[in-house]
C-alpha cells in the first residue's frame, strides 16, 4: 500500500458525509435520524457530518417505500454522489415496505430494486444508535483501500 | 396583467433545509419574492386505500403511521372516533393517561419543529440545545408508552399501560428540567437580536388572510386566533381548564413564540393530570361496532379530522383523513412567502409553519 492509499484512508475515516432522502415514509424514520444529530447521540463525534447535499455526500440513508413520485429520481440522485458511495436502507419501508405493502398501495418496494442498498436497518422506526452503528459499520468496509481494491 | 419576473427558482425536493421532500417554486424579481407555489406528490402512498375493508385492529396502526410525528394524536383521534360510535366509555384514569402522552407527543413535535426553524436560520447552538431537551421528553415518553415513535397507546376502553408511581415520581422530576430549560431557550429565542433580524416582520400572516386560508394551529394561533383549538372542546381538556396561547403579529417570530409558550402551556397540563390521577383501571372494554362518525381533535399543527364509517364487524368501510399540514402549507405559499424580502427567507419560512409533507400526502 502507498503513502497516497494510507493518508486517504486517514481522512476517509474521519470525515464521512451523509445525505438523506425519503421516498416515501411516515417520517419517524426522519426524525429518527434527526435524532442522531443531537447532542446525546452526536454523530459528529465520530467524524460524520449530515449536510444533506448528495453531491458532497459518502453516505446516502435512504428512508421510505419509494413512491411513484420518486421513479427515475431517486436514481439520478444516486448517479450525482461521487465515488466511493453507500446507501443505507433505514427502517422496515425500504426493505420490505413495512405495513404499507398491501393491495391497492402505490409503493414500489424494496428499494434494492432501484438502487444498490449495502446495508439495512430493520425497525419501525429504527433507535438513533441503531442508525449510527450501521453507519460506522458499513463506512470502514467500503472506504478502506477503495482504490486498491477497485482494481 | 403582464407580470416582470427576473427568475423562477425551484427549492427542493432534496434540500439542506428541507425534512421532508416538497418542492417550492419561487417567482422573484430581485431577490424579492413575488409568488410563490407547492409542489407535492413525492410521499403518495395511498394509506386510505390500504385502510378501506380492513378491520380496526389493522387500521389502529396504519392510522398511527400517517404520521411518525405526530403519531399519538392520529390513534388517539382514531379510537375516540371508534368510542364515539360504539359507545364505549374510558376509565378517568385512562383518559387522564391518554392525556399525558398526548401532551408529551406534543411537546417533543413542537420542541422538533422550533430546531428545524434555528438550524434554517443558522443559529445551530439554539437548535442543538432544544434537541437535547427533546431527548428527554422523549425519554419520557418511552417510560410511559414502551416505544420512542409509534407507541400504540391508546386502545379502546383505555390505553395499554398504567403508569407506575416511580414514573410518575421520574415523569414530575424530568418536567421540572424541561421547564427549566426550555423557559432559558425561549428567553435567548426572545432576546437574540440577530434572531429578531431573521424572524421580527418576516413572512407576516395576517389575521384576515389567516381566516381566508383556513390556517390552523400554532400557525393561526400567531395570527391572533386563539378559539382555533380544538382542544377546547373535548371533555377531558374542558375539565383540566386551560386557556389557549395566542399571539398577533403573525409574522415567524410569533409562530415560534407561540410553540415555546405552547411547551409550558403542556408542562402545565400534564401536572394538573398527575394531580388528578385517580386510582382505578386502565381498561374499560368494548367492542367497536357499526356507525359512522366524523371526529377532530388537535394535532400539534392544528385541527385533525376522521371520518369512519364501520361494519358490523369492526371492519372499516370508508375512511378520509384531513390533516392540518395542508391547510398551512397552502396558507404559507399563498399569503406568508409573497412579499418575502430575500430568498434566504423563503427556506425559513417554509419551515415556521411547520409542514408535515408525510400526513399531508399520506
Amino acid at each position: 500500500m502507498n503513502v497516497l492509499q494510507s493518508v486517504k484512508n486517514l481522512v476517509r475515516s474521519k470525515s464521512i458525509h451523509v445525505a438523506y432522502v425519503d421516498v416515501g415514509s411516515c417520517n419517524g424514520c426522519d426524525i429518527e435520524v434527526l435524532a442522531c444529530l443531537s447532542p446525546r447521540y452526536d454523530i459528529e463525534q465520530y467524524g460524520i457530518y449530515v449536510h444533506n447535499n448528495p453531491r458532497e455526500a459518502d453516505i446516502l440513508l435512504v428512508i421510505g417505500a419509494y413512491t411513484p413520485g420518486w421513479e427515475e429520481k431517486l436514481h439520478t440522485l444516486w448517479e450525482k454522489i461521487p465515488d466511493p458511495k453507500v446507501a443505507i436502507a433505514v427502517g422496515n419501508c425500504p426493505i420490505s415496505g413495512c405495513l404499507f405493502n398491501r393491495p391497492h398501495s402505490l409503493i414500489d418496494p424494496p428499494v434494492s430494486k432501484h438502487i444498490p442498498i449495502s446495508a439495512e436497518v430493520p425497525g419501525c422506526p429504527p433507535r438513533p444508535t441503531e442508525i449510527l452503528t450501521a453507519v460506522l459499520s458499513v463506512a470502514p468496509i467500503v472506504f478502506k483501500d477503495y482504490e486498491v481494491s477497485k482494481r | 396583467m403582464k407580470r416582470t419576473v427576473d427568475v423562477s427558482v425551484p427549492l427542493g425536493p432534496i434540500h439542506p433545509c428541507f425534512k421532508e421532500p416538497a418542492r417550492v417554486k419561487c417567482e422573484t424579481k430581485g431577490e424579492y419574492v413575488l409568488s410563490a407555489e407547492v409542489e407535492l406528490g413525492y410521499m403518495k402512498k395511498g394509506i386510505e386505500r390500504i385502510m378501506r375493508g380492513r378491520p380496526w385492529q389493522e387500521v389502529m396502526f396504519l392510522a398511527e403511521r400517517v404520521c411518525g410525528i405526530c403519531s399519538v394524536i392520529h390513534n388517539m383521534v382514531f379510537i375516540e372516533a371508534l368510542e364515539q360510535i360504539s359507545a364505549i366509555s374510558v376509565p378517568e384514569r385512562a383518559a387522564l393517561l391518554r392525556v399525558i402522552a398526548n401532551e408529551l407527543d406534543r411537546m417533543q413535535s413542537h420542541i422538533l419543529a422550533n430546531f428545524s426553524y434555528c438550524y434554517t436560520i443558522e443559529h445551530e447552538t439554539l437548535g442543538m440545545y432544544l434537541l437535547d431537551v427533546r431527548e428527554r421528553v422523549m425519554d419520557e415518553l418511552e417510560r410511559i408508552t414502551g416505544a420512542r415513535v409509534t407507541c400504540a397507546y391508546i386502545v379502546p376502553g383505555g390505553v395499554r399501560f398504567d403508569i407506575r408511581s416511580q414514573d410518575v415520581l421520574h415523569l414530575r422530576a424530568n418536567l421540572a428540567a424541561i421547564e427549566g430549560e426550555v423557559t432559558r431557550y425561549m428567553r435567548m429565542f426572545e432576546s437574540g437580536p440577530l434572531i429578531g433580524l431573521r424572524s421580527k416582520g418576516v413572512g407576516i400572516l395576517t389575521r384576515e388572510a389567516a381566516l381566508e386560508a383556513y390556517a390552523v394551529g400554532p400557525t393561526a394561533r400567531a395570527s391572533g386566533m386563539p378559539d382555533i383549538d380544538r382542544r377546547l372542546r373535548h371533555p377531558t381538556y374542558k375539565t383540566l381548564g386551560f386557556t389557549p396561547v395566542s399571539r398577533t403579529e403573525g409574522d415567524n417570530y410569533a409562530r415560534i413564540m407561540v410553540r415555546f409558550q405552547e411547551v409550558l402551556e403542556s408542562i402545565a397540563i400534564i401536572r394538573r393530570c398527575l394531580d388528578l390521577l385517580p386510582v382505578g383501571p386502565i381498561r374499560g372494554g368494548g367492542i367497536p361496532g357499526i356507525g359512522e362518525i366524523a371526529y377532530s381533535g388537535e394535532a400539534p399543527r392544528g385541527e385533525l379530522s376522521y371520518y369512519i364509517k364501520t361494519d358490523a364487524a369492526g371492519r372499516v368501510v370508508d375512511i378520509s383523513i384531513q390533516t392540518p399540514s395542508i391547510m398551512n402549507i397552502e396558507a404559507c405559499c399563498h399569503y406568508m412567502l409573497k412579499g418575502v424580502p430575500s430568498l434566504a427567507d423563503v427556506s425559513s419560512t417554509f419551515v415556521s409553519a411547520d409542514p408535515c409533507i408525510a400526513c399531508t400526502e399520506r
